[in-house]
């Protein structure tokens, strides 16, 4: 069982979903904590909207339980668990303005006019959406204000629980960044719980408190953004946050057994390896410029081949250059090395 | 302007033309003439308007408030039947959806005169409904379904259904299940997500629908001839007999006009009744 240690406002325990053939979820359990945003994040098709849909009781699980708040929500309609959800396509009413798709979720609880209009205006406000803007349907929106009503809806009622189901992955880079923050801002001011799912590594690990990669209808890890990203359980959680060097080798206090990681920006180049606890000479393969950084291919001159991250302002690229066949020192500080308990035919340990 | 597009319009225009809007001037001058004097279809030369306001009389009235009554409760029979069906449509899986629209659609190969006279002999007063009825003594006299508004209407339904139920199908399908979900998760009954989205969305297909199942009933013929009641009848069973069994030629011409106004009024009314509610809706408050 992985947990994360605090209050859990959200309980899942040994969910089990599929149609049929190979499940779509396999035997996940995680604790959402009160107050905080975890993100699932995975491939596509590794069962994160699934996850996220089985939450919300849009499907229902063949096994296991949800609890919000110790109370068990497995079987209940999703009408009656009180948990907004921001839909990959915020699923906008059409036929509604903004304003009425924001207190839609007050109309059919009958909240009196004067407090609905209240609450809407308030939530408006926060969103930041104008004057302008409220009064028209959907379909006249740009994507960024649909995104905001459809986040607005979700939260006007004042759940427990946001649900967000890849809520930026249909706007441009510019915009994306942008209401990232605004969704962590919002996420604080309300001090809702949220659940976000997301296929971009980099998303989860800026907007999240807590990350769960998912792979194969599995959770195999879950921890915050610094913990998944330097110490991954997994050679595939390693790989799926951001290139990594995974190699074999014999290190003193490391056994030959399992995988050693090391991320291509903590291997050091040059003089300054020599500073390392462990360095050997090796030569450069290739180099690619990707602007603040440069991605640089070498090979030990024992056979270990590896990534390395490098400033394009860092002093070795100035000085000399660098560039395919020359020499360099190649060092690795033992800190920076992280062996890698479980495999990915296994799962994961727990 | 480029005339090419306004080509392709062409052999419909053709067709209305020729075939619409020729013999309607026709029809409209033959309603004006004197009826005939023993020979011929009417008297050349003459004009009247009595054809058209023999119609002003109790008779005539009551055969267009039953002609528009019939049409009336044709729409809402085959729209209140066809709804739920496309709804059901909409939640089946693909191969099983193709089957039941197959199946709709199927009636639709049949000549119209045996799927009426089919009706005819199921539900007739000898029929096997009917005996049915009798041997297990549920009724104790035959039940009177054909020769009556019953049996007209029936007819009708049977006839209009396949295309209502089709049309709404299509207009059911672009509703994103997901806007249902969506509803439900943010605390709306099962009832209030149809109330608030799904009937909503799928008006435009109501109203549609209702136009034409409404034209269909205003205009229906075989239905209330074969298995309706002798007395009271549609317009267009009443044309024929006044130009087929009385040779009244300019009296038919004028129900005819008559007809064409009233389904053209009825429509009117009902686009003008869905703009002002869908206008209400988007405008106002609640």
């Amino acid at each position: 069982m992985i947990a994360v240690p605090s209050s859990e406002l959200v309980r899942l325990a040994g969910l089990n979903f599929g149609y049929g053939g190979a499940p779509l979820l396999c035997d996940v359990s995680l604790d959402v904590p009160t107050g905080k945003f975890l993100t699932l994040l995975g491939p596509s098709g590794c069962g994160k909207t699934t996850l996220l849909k089985l939450i919300g009781g849009y499907l229902k699980p063949q096994s296991g339980s949800i609890l919000l708040r110790g109370k068990d929500l497995t079987h209940t309609p999703p009408e009656e668990r009180g948990i907004g959800m921001v839909f990959q396509n915020y699923a906008l009413f059409p036929h509604l303005s903004a304003k009425r798709n924001i207190s839609f979720s007050l109309d059919v609880r009958g909240v009196a006019k004067s407090e609905r209009d209240d609450r809407v205006e308030r939530m408006l406000d926060l969103v930041g959406l104008t004057k302008f803007e409220r009064d028209r349907l959907p379909a006249l929106l740009s994507g960024g204000q649909q995104q905001r009503v459809a986040l607005a809806r979700a939260l006007v009622f004042r759940p427990d629980l946001l649900l967000l189901d890849e809520p930026l992955a249909n706007l441009d880079r510019h915009l994306r960044d942008q209401l990232r923050n605004e969704l962590r801002r919002l996420q604080e001011q309300t001090g809702v719980t949220a659940v976000m799912v997301t296929h971009d590594q980099e998303e989860a690990m800026a907007i999240s408190d807590f990350v769960g990669v998912m792979n194969e209808g599995k959770l195999l890890q879950i921890g915050s953004p610094k913990e998944i990203y330097h110490r991954p359980e997994t050679p595939f959680v390693a790989r799926f946050m951001g290139p990594a060097n995974i190699f074999s080798a014999d290190f003193p206090g490391a056994s030959r057994e399992k995988p050693l990681m090391i991320r291509p920006e903590q291997v050091v180049l040059g003089e300054a390896a020599d500073h390392c606890s462990w360095s050997v000479p090796g030569t450069i393969l290739s180099v690619s410029f990707l602007g603040p950084d440069m991605m640089v291919q070498v090979t030990t001159n024992g056979g270990l081949s590896l990534m390395v991250r490098v400033r394009s302002c860092d002093s070795i690229v100035h000085g000399k250059g660098i560039g395919p066949g020359q020499e360099i020192r190649v060092g690795i500080p033992s800190h920076a090395l992280w062996q890698i308990p479980g495999s990915d035919g296994e799962g994961i340990s727990t | 302007m480029n005339p090419r597009p306004y080509l392709l319009a062409g052999p419909a225009a053709t067709l209305l033309i020729g075939l619409l809007v020729c013999p309607l001037l026709l029809v409209i001058r033959v309603s004006l003439y004197q009826p005939a004097n023993g020979r011929g279809f009417f008297t050349p030369g003459t004009w009247t308007l009595a054809n058209h306001s023999a119609l002003m009389d109790a008779h005539g009235l009551g055969l267009v408030g039953y002609t528009i009554a019939f049409g009336a409760m044709i729409a809402v029979v085959v729209v209140m039947v066809s709804f739920p069906l496309a709804l059901f449509l909409r939640s089946l899986n693909f191969p099983l959806q193709r089957l039941a629209i197959a199946g709709i659609t199927l009636p639709k190969f049949a000549s119209v005169l045996v799927i009426l006279f089919g009706l005819q002999q199921l539900l007739g007063d000898t029929g096997p409904v009917n005996r049915m009825l009798l041997t297990w003594g549920i009724v104790s006299e035959p039940l009177r379904m054909m020769r009556g508004l019953f049996g007209a209407l029936l007819g009708e339904v049977f006839l209009i259904l396949p295309y209502a139920v089709i049309l709404l199908f299509v207009q059911v399908l672009e509703i994103d299940p997901i806007l249902e979900s969506s509803a439900r998760g943010l605390g709306a009954s099962r009832w209030q997500v149809f109330r608030r989205i799904t009937l909503p969305l799928a008006m435009p297909g109501l109203v549609l629908a209702g136009q034409l199942a409404l034209v269909w009933g205003m205009g229906a013929f075989l239905g209330p001839l074969l298995l309706g009641s002798p007395e009271n009848t549609t317009l267009s069973v009443e044309i024929q007999r006044q130009a087929f069994e009385y040779g009244r030629w300019p009296r038919a011409a004028a129900l005819s006009i008559q007809l064409i106004l009233a389904i053209g009024i009825c429509l009117g009314a009902l686009t003008f009744l869905h703009n002002q509610v869908s206008g209400r809706r988007l405008g106002g408050d609640r």
